[in-house]
């Protein structure tokens, strides 16, 4: 760990904690990068290089604040403590602080979460994006496009009411589109994880996949309208499906946007839907040893055999259930500027299923396997009416052939597309891209009785 | 270093030391201020100051981005360096060119009357407090309040050098009314651009009464009116429905980077690439649509764009014929036509991308009245609130907040229950007959493009606008 990052910390917490009731100071120095790509060639390279200073602090009882500014020396700290310190003290008290972790604990180590060869890896970066490239061409685009992000971060934290902890990490966000000369054949590949360094064949692949599924969707016709099974990749599975356990969260329920407000114990899924929240999942991207307050990380079943079992929480929250924090705290944005904590999914991981992806598109009805989605909004967040438009290969399934098709969009209910899962894949993989902001370990898996919808000129 | 002008500058000098043959720096500084409340009671409170220097290098026909925040001459020496090392790497076979050289120099700011960084954290308090008694009655709001103030710097190794500064009053509230008929949700922005005078300009505080006394009356009364599924009808739409027409389907289609496939895996490309600027028809004569980020009190102003480009109108779509796209220096180039200022970066770690400002409907020759008069059997759709549209931005949807049916040329007392046009662009547009005289700019937004992701505050707007035969795609 740097000592510059903990110094910096040190003397935010030493300082705040004579200003204010609590104090939580957390320095975050990241080092990232990403190469973009179109038209199968390299647009841009970029670097960036930031050390944050984030702070929460309570005053005057329940009065709480935040802050996140650059910082490099003690003066920039004193600064930003006390802009903090007497910002917070002109607030009223928060109506959702009801405390913050108050002991010191052991964290459990979060292993497989740093790349110790990342930094040549980011700069031979530009090369594997050429391979990815060559590899959907090679499968039968005709342009490729897409970008990978890398990511270090090192992390300190403090409480001044005891919790402290370091952490590094490293990550990356491999997306790749290819498309044919019409603007209607493409096909999509992703690959995210840790350790950059050890998956640039799994990178490749993504590339050669993205290529195939846009040879196959070659030809593709006008979707007809109506109510049909779906079976849908980890991607769209990620951004529909993953949706709702995200929503397990009492602060989204309590703005009235969540549709699992008042379904505690309730079975709404079958039986072979089980979720958890993972904090410590060895390779997710979201894996944390402790939370934003000092909460060691943990596993959480939200979902447990169709039952909704858990919301995630953090201290005040589970002192306003009376429950116990899962340790899912975040410094939540509210808008541009407000922040606090909340709770927050960390990687939010789908039991894996057994069925053969062939298998589950082994169908007797009707059946359009979507392999892409993005754009998704809702009518009613707290009903779960919305929709999303497919977007690159989606085929047809029907009669036992295989037909792609296009320009159509799932118009739907989320908790009724949830209930109406009757196959899992047995293709668990981690999805964390542009549509999914949290990571999600999802299995394909097939949906009876989705509505579609298309123009209607 | 002294500051963050000095540092700015001391990159452009290191960068061509590196045999770069283009530099550019940004210095931003960015205020944000904020509160946040759920059903009045406040939750949150918090200051984000944030600053930094993102600099764009063109090396051996390839292009590379540095962001740094601390400023510090070794992080700027080392960041710039690795992201030369890595643009040369990037072996480009096209080189990029950005055409002509820009040496403009200027300064320019959002008029502010009572700038934001003066306004006290109490008297931000007091607005809010009579924001969230304007809600009350509803089973569920939240609102968020963040008055921001960016500042830019921007020079280049061509000798450009412009200063800017917005000022945005940054606005939203989550609405939930509830019924007997169950509930209806709508995310309103609010956004201002200028000074803390905009609120008493704009009537802020009766608009939201007003609007939330609407979403109510939507959860109370709206019903689905099944005729209207049994054949085309006519619609009517309001000013904000207009914005995000203009802003969805013609804006986003016009963006030169997606016509010609640079945003490919992310944000999409565009329907316009198969189409003949000045040639190809995708609308009725009644549709112009342009873009104009010279409009004051705006979110989308500004004087000259982030790439040093004087600011000025551009006409997308002539009497129903595209005209235009939206062009930075890059893309400029690409297209022949050279930049038209519309390359925007949301901070200084981002590059600057060609987006949009603000997006408007031209005004017609009607009043509201007219348009209604004309229609047998219809729906006026005043608000929206789910809406999605594909990444070439040819199949779009829009769900009615607010809508009532139009019967024998008037707007009748029955509300319709999310009345949904579900259409292609080319459909839309091609059933514009008429667009009233009414021009408001009734919809701001924050437009999210690229990746990393960049939201810019952007306005949109129109006069209200006559559909003709249009067949639902579902109500109620």
């Amino acid at each position: 760990m740097s000592e510059n990052l903990k110094s910096l910390v040190d003397h935010a917490v030493d300082m705040g904690k004579k200003k204010a009731d609590a104090i939580i100071a957390r320095g975050v120095a990241s080092s990232d990068s990403q190469v973009r790509f179109s038209e199968s060639r390299i647009d841009i390279a970029k670097k960036w290089e930031s050390q944050n200073l984030e702070i929460f602090i309570v005053v005057d009882g329940a009065k709480t604040g935040a802050t996140v500014r650059p910082a490099s020396t003690k003066k920039d700290v004193e600064k930003a403590v006390n802009d903090v310190v007497s910002f917070s003290r002109t607030l009223p008290d928060s109506m959702f602080y009801a405390g913050i972790e108050e002991e010191a604990k052991r964290y459990h180590e979060a292993p497989g979460n740093y790349d110790t060869k990342i930094d040549q890896f980011t700069e031979g970066s530009t090369e594997v994006v050429n391979s990815i490239i060559a590899a959907a061409l090679d499968e039968g685009a005709k342009r490729v496009a897409g970008s990978i992000m890398v990511t270090k971060t090192e992390t300190f934290f403090r409480s001044s009411l005891g919790p402290e902890g370091s952490s590094k990490s490293t990550g990356f966000e491999l997306n790749v589109r290819a498309l044919q000369d019409e603007l209607d054949y493409s096909g999509q590949g992703l690959r995210s994880g840790t350790i950059p360094s050890a998956e640039k064949d799994e990178m490749i692949k993504a590339g050669a996949k993205a290529g195939r599924l846009a040879k196959e969707a070659v030809g593709a016709v006008q979707g007809e309208p109506g109510v049909y099974d779906l079976v849908l990749t980890p991607t769209v599975a990620a951004s529909v499906i993953g949706d709702v356990p995200t929503r397990a969260n009492p602060f989204v329920a309590m703005i009235g946007l969540s549709p699992l407000q008042d379904k505690m114990g309730e079975q709404i899924a079958p039986d072979m839907i089980t979720v958890h929240d993972d904090s410590l999942l060895t390779g997710g991207m979201g894996t944390t040893s402790f939370d934003w307050e000092g909460t060691p990380g943990k596993k959480t079943t939200i979902i447990e055999r169709g039952v909704l079992k858990s919301f995630l929480h953090n201290t005040s929250t589970a002192r306003m259930f009376e429950t116990e924090t899962t340790g899912s705290s975040r410094l939540a944005s509210v808008g541009m500027g407000a922040r606090l904590l909340l709770p927050g999914a960390s990687n939010i991981v789908f039991e894996n299923g057994t069925t053969k992806v062939d298998d589950l598109l082994d169908v007797d009805r009707p059946t359009i396997h979507v392999t892409c989605n993005w754009y998704s909004r809702f009518q009613n967040a707290q009903t779960g009416d919305f929709s999303t438009i497919p977007r690159d290969a989606m085929f047809l399934h029907q009669k036992g052939e295989k037909k792609p098709i296009k320009n159509m969009r799932i118009s739907d209910n989320t908790m009724r597309m949830l209930a109406n899962i009757d196959a899992l894949g047995n293709d668990r993989t981690q999805v964390y891209w542009w549509e999914v902001r949290t990571p999600t370990l999802i299995p394909s898996m097939r949906i009876r009785d989705c509505r579609m919808t298309a123009a209607t000129q | 270093m002294k500051n963050g002008k000095d540092l700015a500058e001391y990159s452009i000098k290191y960068a061509m030391d590196q045999n770069c043959d283009f530099a550019e720096a940004r210095y931003v500084e960015d205020l944000a201020r904020g509160l946040a409340y759920r059903n009045g009671q406040p939750v949150s409170g918090g200051m984000t100051p944030t600053s930094g220097i993102g600099v764009r290098v063109l090396v051996e026909g390839c292009m590379g981005f540095a962001a740094f925040d601390r400023l510090e001459t070794e992080l700027a020496k080392r960041t710039i360096s690795t992201a030369i090392k890595m643009a040369k790497n990037s072996r480009r076979k096209e080189p990029i060119d950005l055409g002509e050289p820009v040496t403009n120099k200027a300064k320019w700011k959002t008029e502010a009357k009572r700038p934001l960084q003066d306004v006290s954290i109490d008297e931000m308090m007091e607005a809010a407090d009579e924001l969230n008694k304007r809600m009350e009655g509803l089973s569920s709001y939240i609102l968020t309040l963040n008055p921001r103030v960016q500042s830019k710097y921007y020079i280049t190794s061509e000798g450009a050098k412009i200063e800017g500064e917005h000022s945005y009053l940054l606005m939203s509230a989550i609405l939930t009314a509830t019924s007997t008929r169950g509930s209806e949700q709508r995310y309103l922005d609010m956004t201002l651009a200028g000074g803390w005078e905009r609120i008493d300009e704009s009537n802020l505080y009766d608009m939201l009464s007003d609007e939330v006394d609407r979403l109510k009356q939507a959860a109370e009364r709206a019903v689905a009116v099944k005729e209207l599924m049994d054949q085309p009808i006519d619609m009517v739409v309001g000013q904000e429905v207009a914005g995000i027409i203009a802003h969805e389907n013609v804006g986003h289609p016009s963006e030169g980077d997606r016509i010609m496939g640079r945003e490919g895996a992310q944000a999409g490309e565009s329907f316009w690439r198969d189409l003949k600027m000045g040639e190809s028809r995708v609308g009725s004569e009644a549709v112009n649509v342009s873009e104009d980020p010279t409009v004051p009190k705006t979110s989308g102003f500004y004087g000259y764009d982030d790439e040093g480009v004087k600011a000025r109108k551009r006409e997308l779509i002539k009497e129903g014929i595209i005209n235009e796209p939206l062009l930075n220096r890059e893309f400029g180039t690409k297209f022949g036509r050279g930049s038209n200022a519309a390359a925007r970066a949301s901070g200084y770690n981002r590059e600057p991308i060609i987006r949009m400002a603000n997006t408007y409907f031209e005004p017609g020759d009607y009043s509201f009245e007219e348009l209604v008069e004309g229609v047998k059997l219809g729906v006026f759709m005043r608000s929206f609130k789910e809406w999605n549209i594909d990444d070439r931005r040819f199949q779009s949807k829009y769900t009615g907040s607010e809508a009532y049916l139009i019967k024998n040329g008037e707007v009748t007392d029955t509300m319709v229950k999310r009345p949904i046009m579900e259409t292609t662009s080319v459909g839309l547009l091609t059933a514009v007959d008429a667009v009233s005289r009414n021009h408001t700019f009734e919809f701001p937004g924050t437009c999210g493009k690229s990746d990393p992701m960049q939201g810019v505050p952007v306005y949109a707007g129109g006069g209200e606008i006559r559909f003709r035969s249009i067949r639902l795609g579902g109500v109620g």
